[in-house]
C-alpha cells in the first residue's frame, strides 16, 4: 500500500488521507468506516478557521464531509495535496 | 618583683582574653558550619529532587505503549537540556531577581546574586530541578501524539517564563507572598502550574486516536508495563524527600518533621487510591494505587511545613479520593490523559493548597510564613488567600500556556500524522524503537502486530 500524499487527523477518530487518485476518510473508533472518493468527484475543497479548523469536502453528488479540529497545517496540507492531484490529472480543465 | 608583677599582668589580660577570642571563634565556625551543612543537605536534596526525572521517565514509559517509550525518554533528556539552561539565562532571574510584585528583573544567568545560607550555585540547580519536575508534568498528558518540536518550543517558554512568573509571585516576594500565601515546596507553583499548561496543551490537542468510541465512551489504552509505572511511583516518592524537607533550603531539624508528614501523606494516598478504585472498578488498580501516592505528595507539597501528622494523613487520604474522581471525570469529558497527571498534580495541587488554609498550625504558620487555618481558629482569611492563589496562578498558567499552544496549533500544527500515531513516535520521531523492534506491536496495518483490522480490511479490499 503506497504512503499517503498528505495525511491529518480531525474529531473523533477521524483520519484523512490522501493518494494520488482518491482521497480516504477514515472513521470509526477502530477504523473500521473507510471512504474512499474520486478526486474527480472532489468539487470543492475548504478550510475553515485558524486553531481548531474544519476540512469541508463536497462531493459532485451532494454529499459534503466536514471534518474538524484539524491543525491548520494538517488541513492546508490536505486542501494543497488534493488540489495538486486534480491538477495533474487535468480534472481543472 | 616588679618584673613578677608584670609577667603575672599579662598572663591575667592573657587569661581573661582568651574567652572572649574563642568564643568569637566559635561564633564564626559555627556559621560557617551551618553554612557548610546547608549546603550539603541542599546539594543530597537537588540530586533526590534531579532524580525524579528517572521516576517521570518510568512513570511515562510504563503508561505508554511499546511503539512510543523511545520518544518519551528523548522528551524527557531533551527537556532537561532546554530547561536548565534557559532557567539559568532568564527564568532564575525572572523568578527570584529583584524586581516588582509580579516578575523578577534582574539575575540573568545569575548575576548579581548574593548567597543567602547556601551558595547561590546551589540555589539555582536546586530551583531548576524544581522548575524541570513542573515541565515534565505538562508532558505526561500529552504522551504518544504530540509532534517533537512542539516539546522543544514550549519547554522554552514554560520554563524561561510561564514558570518563572508564577515562582515570583509565591516564592520570589511577589504578590502573593505579600497576601500571605502558604505554599512550602510547590504544591501550586510547581505542581499546578504544570498540570494547567498540561489541560491547555490537551485540549488543543485532543485525544488519541481510538481512544474514544463511535458513542464518545472513554477506551482504556493500557500502558505496557506497570512495572516500570510503579518503579517510577517509587523514585517520585523517593525524590520528594528531597522535594519537601530539601524546601527549607538548610540543615534544621524540622528537615525530620516535614519527612513525616510527606510520607504519611504518601502512604495515605495509596490507600485513598486503592478505596476508590475498588469501590468504583471492584478490584485494585495498580497505577491508581500509584497516583494516589503521587496526588497525596503533590497534596502535601503545600502544607507539608504547616500541618500535624494526623492532618497529614487526612490531607493524603482525601487526595487520593480527589485524584481518582477527578481522573473519571476528566476522562469522561474528552480529556485523554494517558498517565493522570492532571487529576495527579491538578486536583492533587488544588487540593493541598486549599488544605494549609484548613489545617495550618498556628505554631507552624508562625514558623512559616501565613496565618493559621480554618480548623485551628483562624477563620477564613487563609483559606481565602489560598484560594486565590489558586485562580491567579492556575488561570494565568492555562491561558498563557493556551495560547501558546493554539499558536503552535496554527502555525506548525501540534499533532503527529495518523500513520506516525498509529506505527508509534519511535519510528517517526527517533528513527528507532526504544525495544527490539520484533517485540513491539503497533495499531497499524503496516507495522507488526496489528490491532486494526477493520483499516487492515480496507487494505485487504483493494
Amino acid at each position: 500500500m503506497e504512503p499517503p500524499i498528505a495525511q491529518a487527523a480531525g474529531h473523533n477518530n477521524h483520519i484523512v488521507s490522501v493518494y494520488e487518485d482518491r482521497v480516504q476518510i477514515t472513521s470509526g473508533w477502530q477504523g473500521q468506516k473507510v471512504e474512499d472518493i474520486g478526486h474527480k468527484d472532489i468539487s470543492t475543497v475548504e478550510v475553515r478557521g485558524m486553531v481548531n479548523c474544519t476540512l469541508t469536502l463536497e462531493i459532485n453528488n451532494g454529499r459534503v464531509y466536514q471534518i474538524g479540529r484539524m491543525a491548520r497545517p494538517d488541513a492546508r496540507s490536505i486542501k494543497t495535496a488534493i488540489e495538486l492531484q486534480k491538477q495533474k490529472a487535468g480534472l481543472y480543465e | 618583683m616588679r618584673r613578677l608583677g608584670l609577667i603575672l599582668a599579662v598572663i591575667l589580660v592573657v587569661v581573661l582574653a582568651l574567652p572572649a577570642v574563642a568564643f568569637a571563634q566559635d561564633a564564626a565556625g559555627s556559621e560557617e558550619l551551618q553554612f557548610v551543612a546547608n549546603t550539603i543537605w541542599v546539594m543530597v536534596a537537588f540530586v533526590l529532587v534531579l532524580f525524579m526525572q528517572a521516576g517521570f521517565a518510568m512513570l511515562e514509559v510504563g503508561f505508554s505503549r511499546m511503539k512510543n517509550v523511545g520518544s518519551v525518554v528523548a522528551k524527557i533528556l531533551a527537556n532537561m537540556g532546554i530547561g536548565v539552561l534557559v532557567f539559568w539565562a532568564v527564568g532564575f532571574g525572572l523568578a527570584f531577581g529583584e524586581g516588582n510584585a509580579l516578575f523578577g528583573a534582574e539575575g540573568f544567568f545569575l548575576a548579581g546574586f548574593e548567597p543567602d545560607g547556601i551558595p547561590v550555585s546551589l540555589f539555582f540547580i536546586f530551583q531548576a530541578a524544581f522548575a524541570l519536575v513542573s515541565l515534565a508534568i505538562v508532558w505526561g498528558t500529552m504522551l504518544e501524539r504530540t509532534k517533537f518540536p512542539v516539546y522543544l518550543i514550549f519547554a522554552v517558554i514554560f520554563v524561561g517564563l510561564i514558570y518563572p512568573m508564577v515562582a515570583h509571585w509565591v516564592w520570589g516576594g511577589g504578590w502573593l507572598s505579600g497576601l500571605g500565601k502558604q505554599d512550602f515546596a510547590g504544591s501550586t507553583v510547581v505542581h499546578l502550574s504544570g498540570a494547567m499548561a498540561a489541560l491547555a496543551g490537551t485540549l488543543i490537542l485532543g485525544p488519541r486516536i481510538g481512544k474514544y468510541d463511535d458513542e464518545g465512551r472513554p477506551q482504556a489504552i493500557h500502558g505496557h508495563n506497570m512495572p516500570l509505572a510503579v518503579l517510577g511511583v517509587l523514585i517520585l516518592w523517593v525524590g520528594w524527600q528531597g522535594f519537601n524537607p530539601g524546601s527549607t533550603l538548610a540543615a534544621v531539624p524540622e528537615i525530620a518533621d516535614i519527612a513525616l508528614t510527606t510520607n504519611l501523606a504518601a502512604a495515605a494516598g495509596v490507600l485513598g487510591g486503592i478505596v476508590m478504585s475498588y469501590a468504583y472498578r471492584r478490584n485494585v488498580d495498580v497505577g491508581m494505587a500509584g497516583n494516589g501516592a503521587i496526588a497525596a505528595l503533590v497534596a502535601i507539597t503545600a502544607s507539608c511545613a504547616f500541618v500535624a501528622p494526623w492532618a497529614s494523613v487526612i490531607i493524603g487520604f482525601i487526595a487520593g479520593i480527589v485524584m481518582y474522581a477527578s481522573l473519571v471525570f476528566f476522562d469522561n469529558i474528552g480529556i485523554d490523559d494517558p498517565v493522570g497527571a492532571i487529576a495527579a498534580h491538578g486536583m492533587g495541587g488544588v487540593w493541598g493548597t486549599l488544605s494549609t488554609g484548613f489545617f495550618a498550625t498556628p505554631a507552624l504558620s508562625e514558623a512559616n510564613g501565613g496565618n493559621p487555618g480554618l480548623f485551628y481558629g483562624g477563620g477564613l482569611g487563609q483559606l481565602g488567600v489560598q484560594a486565590v492563589g489558586i485562580v491567579a496562578a492556575g488561570g494565568f498558567v492555562f491561558i498563557a500556556s493556551l495560547a501558546v499552544f493554539a499558536l503552535l496549533k496554527a502555525t506548525i500544527g501540534v499533532r503527529v500524522k495518523p500513520d506516525e500515531e498509529l506505527n508509534g513516535l519511535d519510528i517517526s520521531e527517533h528513527g528507532a524503537y526504544g525495544y527490539a523492534e520484533s517485540l513491539v506491536a503497533t495499531d497499524h496495518p503496516n507495522g507488526n502486530g496489528s490491532s486494526n483490522p477493520a483499516a487492515a480490511t480496507a487494505q485487504s479490499r483493494e
